[in-house]
């Protein structure tokens, strides 16, 4: 894992003096809260529905047990003993009190932790494949090229007001798990003998994303050499600074510039800027070194594998069988199935920590106890360190396989265990209307409502692989668009209601889902779910996963399914049903 | 406007100087530069206002004596203009790029580009809602003048420029610090 060296340490330890600075002179008055807001965004403070909340950067979503112990203690000293985990793989906390958050940001500068440009319109905290450098089908361990431009990203001067906030993915497996086409930009990197001498390159794709215009980034240059990103990068995001729209908060994305110019001649244009920086800039001094990637890589080597033997799942139950009881057997070789993913090295696994307990908490939150427990889980088992996926939970990404029933045993204790990764119940959801001041609609009480009408995990099991994700409002952070189900919150007459849309999907399949038809209330969801589900398990084949029937069918059965019983619920007794 | 701006050339320090260039914003006066006989006597003009009257003999005098530069509003397409910029690198002793709120950060790329496309060497001057929290970008894109809102605190402007001594990307002024740790 990357380690601060004495550059970035004083940064973010400068960092904290001018944000104290900042604070102070709000405090004082002599800083406009219409001013301050774009500087204390930059720094991830929001003014949420009922407090402020802060979001702390965790770049590409990698973490290690100390860090981890840090946020358990800034949960219980400044918070309310819990965290948020993102979709961004970032973490928030949701009760911080304004005058505290300079605290909070030198408690964090301790342990190499920051909250800069994790809001804010400016380049985004950088996010990447959760399961970078230990991914059975990875070709490329992306987190060198990742860290360098964390740190070309890091208080950028030219790109620190942008017209709209700029998300940077980055992915180097063959299974996409990054998004990366609902990105403002998507970097795939690539290795291969014929490009570039075999060097690593990468390809660039711009104005994906999701909010109120849902579209899919379109590749813009192939086979960039590593080398040259800074350049390139800039010349993108030059064009975007310059020519992004600014007379319209909605229409300000790079996806609408992109869409308006079309991707050839936005190609175009970044292209000439880019020539324009090489010939300029004597001999690129932009350029990344061999120096810089050695000094950055040499962190991500491989941490002290044993040589171990692999072990198949059914060599780990027959192992685990005589030290368990029926119970958990099942849940065991369920978690095995689910929550456990192929390693790079043979002997070891990563394992999934649920953060989706059906309906007593809400996706992705883990209290200070939660995550002091599973920072002495990543010490035992996994080189004491973790991550966090885009979908909201946490990974060890090193463990023994022999070690997966202690690591099991040890996890349960903390409520972590429940086998639903990639299931139903595994929903991604944003915080919605209980803390979001942006949100038309609740989210939490529906993915409750949801987890507890399918509770069942032998249905789950069976249903298999299904995303389910929800947002409260159309700026989509729970990335409704891209579930296989998703479920959007809408204000009609100042009522919640919940839009469904279906085809959704990330990986390698990217699509955007296309909405049924009318909204349903919130009681009625669970019932819809039902309504949908039962239609795939009566349609689909012999092993086909819910996306595929529905690209098979289309949306006409689902949608008759939907809207069968459309009206059972009045108007008022619906109304805060669920709440 | 504000009678002392900070000047921060690139290989010194800031200070406050006083301000001798009026911006003007092409409108009033009927057309005309202002008479600047009493007080100040250089003017900024905007460069639309450039663009239609750089043929102009009696501006080209004034620009001659040293009088006039011109500022760039945050829609102007420099790159649009390039010829002219060329030939006015010879005619302006500064050139000014206007903020019309502190949160457009066009201004940033136009300070950008002249530096490194134009080889503008003379000062750039950064005009308009200029407040205290953009001055470090601004001094790292290319701006070595700001002429601040007149509300902001200059003593605390002042004190930014000290904010920090690590960079982490190249700019106009610095080469990230890490190239020199690797």
């Amino acid at each position: 894992m990357y380690k601060y060296d004495h550059i970035d340490q004083t940064l973010v330890d400068q960092r904290v003096i001018q944000f104290r600075d900042q604070v102070e002179r709000r405090l004082n008055g002599t800083l406009a809260e219409e001013e301050f807001r774009p500087l204390r965004l930059q720094n991830g403070l929001y003014h949420q529905r009922h407090a402020y909340m802060l979001r702390v950067a965790i770049p590409y979503g990698l973490l290690n047990a100390k860090q981890l112990r840090t946020l358990a203690l800034i949960a219980d000293k400044y918070d309310r003993g819990y965290g948020h985990f993102t979709t961004r793989q970032n973490i928030q906390f949701n009760w911080v009190e304004l005058e505290q958050t300079p605290d909070i940001l030198a408690e964090l500068a301790k342990v190499e932790m920051h909250a800069i440009q994790t809001s804010g319109n400016c380049i985004r905290n950088i996010t990447s494949d959760a399961f970078a450098g230990v991914a059975a089908d990875e070709y490329i361990d992306p987190r060198p090229i990742c860290e360098l431009l964390r740190q070309w990203s890091t208080l950028h001067p030219e790109f620190a007001h942008l017209p709209r906030k700029f998300k940077f993915a980055i992915n180097g497996a063959k299974e996409d798990r990054t998004v990366l086409l609902c990105h403002d930009v998507g970097i795939e990197l690539k290795k291969n003998p014929n490009t570039n001498n075999g060097e690593l390159t990468a390809d660039i794709y711009a104005g994906g994303g999701m909010g109120r215009t849902p579209i899919l980034g379109s590749l813009i240059k192939s086979h960039v050499p590593w080398q040259i990103l800074p350049s390139f990068l800039t010349a993108l995001l030059r064009v975007y600074n310059r020519f992004g729209r600014r007379d319209n908060l909605y229409k300000a994305r790079i996806k609408i510039l992109v869409k308006a110019l079309g991707p050839e001649e936005f190609a175009r244009q970044v292209e000439g800027e880019w020539n324009q920086l090489h010939n300029d800039i004597k001999q690129s001094k932009d350029n990344f070194t061999q120096a810089e990637w050695e000094r950055v890589a040499k962190h991500f080597t491989k941490p002290n594998y044993r040589a171990l033997t692999a072990l198949s799942n059914e060599q780990l139950q027959s192992h685990a069988d005589s030290k368990l009881n029926s119970s958990e057997k099942i849940g065991f070789t369920r978690w095995l199935e689910r929550n456990v993913k192929p390693h790079q090295v043979p002997g070891y696994a990563s394992a999934i920590l649920s953060l989706k307990p059906h309906g007593s908490a809400a996706p992705g939150d883990a209290t200070s106890t939660q995550m002091n427990a599973i920072a002495d889980l990543a010490d035992q088992y996994s080189f004491g360190e973790l991550r966090v996926t885009h979908e909201q939970n946490l990974v060890l990404a090193d463990v023994e396989q022999a070690e997966l029933l202690n690591l099991w045993r040890a996890a349960k204790n903390y409520n972590l265990v429940l086998p639903n990764i990639g299931l139903l119940t595994d929903i991604i959801a944003c915080p919605g209307g209980d803390f979001c001041s942006l949100a038309n609609a609740k989210s939490l009480p529906i993915a409750k409502a949801i987890q507890e009408r399918f509770d069942d995990l032998d249905y789950l099991h069976d249903l298999g692989d299904i995303t389910l994700n929800i947002s409260g409002c159309i700026n989509s952070c729970g990335h409704h668009h891209v579930g296989n189900i998703g479920v959007l919150g809408v204000d009609k007459d100042g009522e919640e209601w919940y839009q469904i849309t279906l085809g959704g999907d990330q990986g390698n399949d990217a699509s955007i889902g296309k909405v049924i038809g009318p909204s349903f209330y919130a009681n009625e969801i669970p019932d819809v779910m039902s309504s949908l589900i039962n239609t795939y398990v009566e349609q689909r084949t012999a092993d086909e996963p819910f996306i595929d029937t529905y690209r098979r069918l289309g949306v006409a059965p689902f949608k008759e399914a939907a809207y069968r019983n459309n009206g059972k619920h009045s108007k008022e007794s619906s109304k805060g049903a669920i709440a | 406007m504000n009678k002392q701006i900070i000047s921060f050339p690139k290989d010194g320090k800031p200070s406050l100087i006083p301000n001798e260039w009026q911006v003007w914003d092409g409108e009033h006066d009927e057309g005309g530069i202002p008479d600047l006989e009493h007080g100040m006597h250089k003017v900024l003009g905007p460069f639309h206002w450039w663009i239609t009257r750089y043929k102009n003999p009696d501006i080209i005098h004034r620009a001659n004596q040293g009088e006039i530069g011109v500022w760039f509003s945050a829609d102007d397409d420099i790159l649009k203009h390039a010829d002219i910029i060329e030939a006015g690198k010879s005619l302006w002793p500064v050139v000014g790029a206007h903020f019309p709120i502190f949160r457009d950060g066009r201004s940033f790329s136009t300070a950008a580009l002249l530096r490194d496309r134009f080889a503008w060497q003379g000062e750039i001057r950064a005009i308009g809602d200029v407040l205290i929290d953009q001055l470090l970008q601004g001094a790292r894109v290319g701006f070595d003048a700001f002429e601040l809102r007149a509300d902001q605190n200059l003593d605390v402007a002042l004190k930014q420029f000290d904010l920090f001594s690590v960079v982490t990307q190249n700019s106009w002024r610095d080469q990230r610090a890490t190239i020199a740790a690797s």
